[in-house]
């Protein structure tokens, strides 16, 4: 192609066209802070982090937490609390290790693959997480209609009553509500951060993998 | 040490500084978005640079480190560009003589460059700097017979922007 010839001679030519910094400028810039896509990822992880391990600990001081405890389901409560922080530990940890691979003089392609690994690993600790919420909340129920005497009462009234699928009904249609919208209020802040941050990643990433097939 | 370093970095950048400043004229298209992407790759650049060994030459190192950072790193500054600064700022390229029709057809050509994803742009580059399919693959991560093949695909993307 004789024009990209062309214009291969006309960019080695033009040596002097560029602005030339002094060793000032550049001195000063290498005091001022990168604002890179892996340092909004590592700051937002470590909020998901916190994020996390604040609503489990949030969630014990709760009235209802209280009372919840006070069923003396401590054979349940304590071997979840224990699983919950070692998996929080064991993702942090592999969260930490990803992110220390990630080289800027790697090649564009293991460079891209190392920040979206990094990634990954705080998207399956959120997903564990929602996971956990649903079960969590699923048990909860169960454990409530077992000790709870106010709700064991109005089962027993709804049940006299004859009404005693219709009460079931709506606790479960409530509460699938409210995880529903409480998920997807949390995915869609993902998408939407994200979205705005790692879209030309992923765009560049999906170009580079194209050449392999 | 650690002012002997800064010394030593910032000697060699200013030297070589031609290298990021093209880089940045393929990735942005007005000066302030120039300036701040120079910024970041200089900030990469001397975040890493404790860890250049100098068993490749400085200027090899360097253009892995300015690609990365335009392609993966920076992220765009959303500011709205005005249309003119876009054109100012592309065309301030091409200021020495040519006839008429060469001069022309380099200015059709930046244009179309611009055009180009970040990848091909990234190839492109490595290319107009006379770097060979092994220094191309390797800064990429693709095979050297992939590189060819894209190269070319490139060539005929170009070719269509061109004679649409």
């Amino acid at each position: 192609m004789d024009e990209l010839e062309l214009l291969k001679k006309d960019w080695q030519k033009d040596k002097n066209k560029y602005p030339k910094l002094s060793y000032d400028d550049i001195y000063k810039m290498i005091l001022k802070k990168s604002s890179s896509i892996v340092k909004w990822i590592f700051i937002i992880s470590l909020l998901e982090f916190a994020f996390w391990g604040i609503i489990t600990f949030a969630l014990k001081d709760t009235e209802s937490m209280k009372r919840f405890e006070s069923y003396d389901a401590d054979n349940i409560i304590i071997p979840i609390s224990i699983i919950s922080y070692a998996i929080l530990a064991y993702f942090f940890y592999r969260f930490f290790m990803n992110y220390k691979t990630i080289s800027v003089t790697d090649s564009a392609k293991v460079l891209m693959e190392n920040i979206l690994k990094t990634r990954r690993t705080v998207k399956q600790y959120v997903a564990f997480n929602l996971i956990f919420l649903v079960i969590s909340t699923i048990a909860v129920l169960f454990v409530e209609f077992d000790k709870d005497t106010e709700l064991i009462s109005q089962v027993e009234q709804a049940s006299a009553n004859g009404e005693v699928f219709m009460f079931y009904a709506k606790i479960i249609l409530v509460t699938a509500v409210i995880l529903a919208v409480a998920i997807g209020v949390l995915l869609l802040f993902y998408w939407l951060v994200f979205g705005l941050l790692l879209g030309r990643l992923n765009k560049n990433y999906k170009e580079l993998k194209k050449l392999e097939v | 040490m650690k002012k002997e370093l800064e010394h030593n970095f910032v000697e060699l950048l200013e030297k070589h500084q031609n290298i990021v400043h093209k880089v940045c004229r393929l990735y942005t298209n007005n000066q302030d978005a120039h300036n701040d992407l120079f910024q970041e790759i200089t900030i990469q650049l001397w975040k890493a640079y404790p860890k250049f060994r100098g068993d490749s030459k400085f200027s090899t190192w360097m253009y892995r480190v300015a690609l990365n950072t335009a392609i993966t790193l920076y992220r765009k500054n959303k500011r709205r560009i005005r249309t003119e600064d876009f054109d100012a700022f592309q065309f301030k390229i091409s200021a020495e003589a040519y006839d008429d029709s060469e001069e022309e057809q380099i200015k059709l050509m930046y244009k179309a460059v611009y055009q180009l994803n970040d990848i091909d742009k990234a190839l492109i580059f490595l290319y107009l700097e006379d770097k060979g399919y092994k220094e191309i693959s390797e800064t990429m991560g693709i095979s050297e017979v992939n590189a060819r093949v894209k190269m070319n695909r490139i060539k005929t993307k170009l070719k269509t922007i061109l004679n649409p």
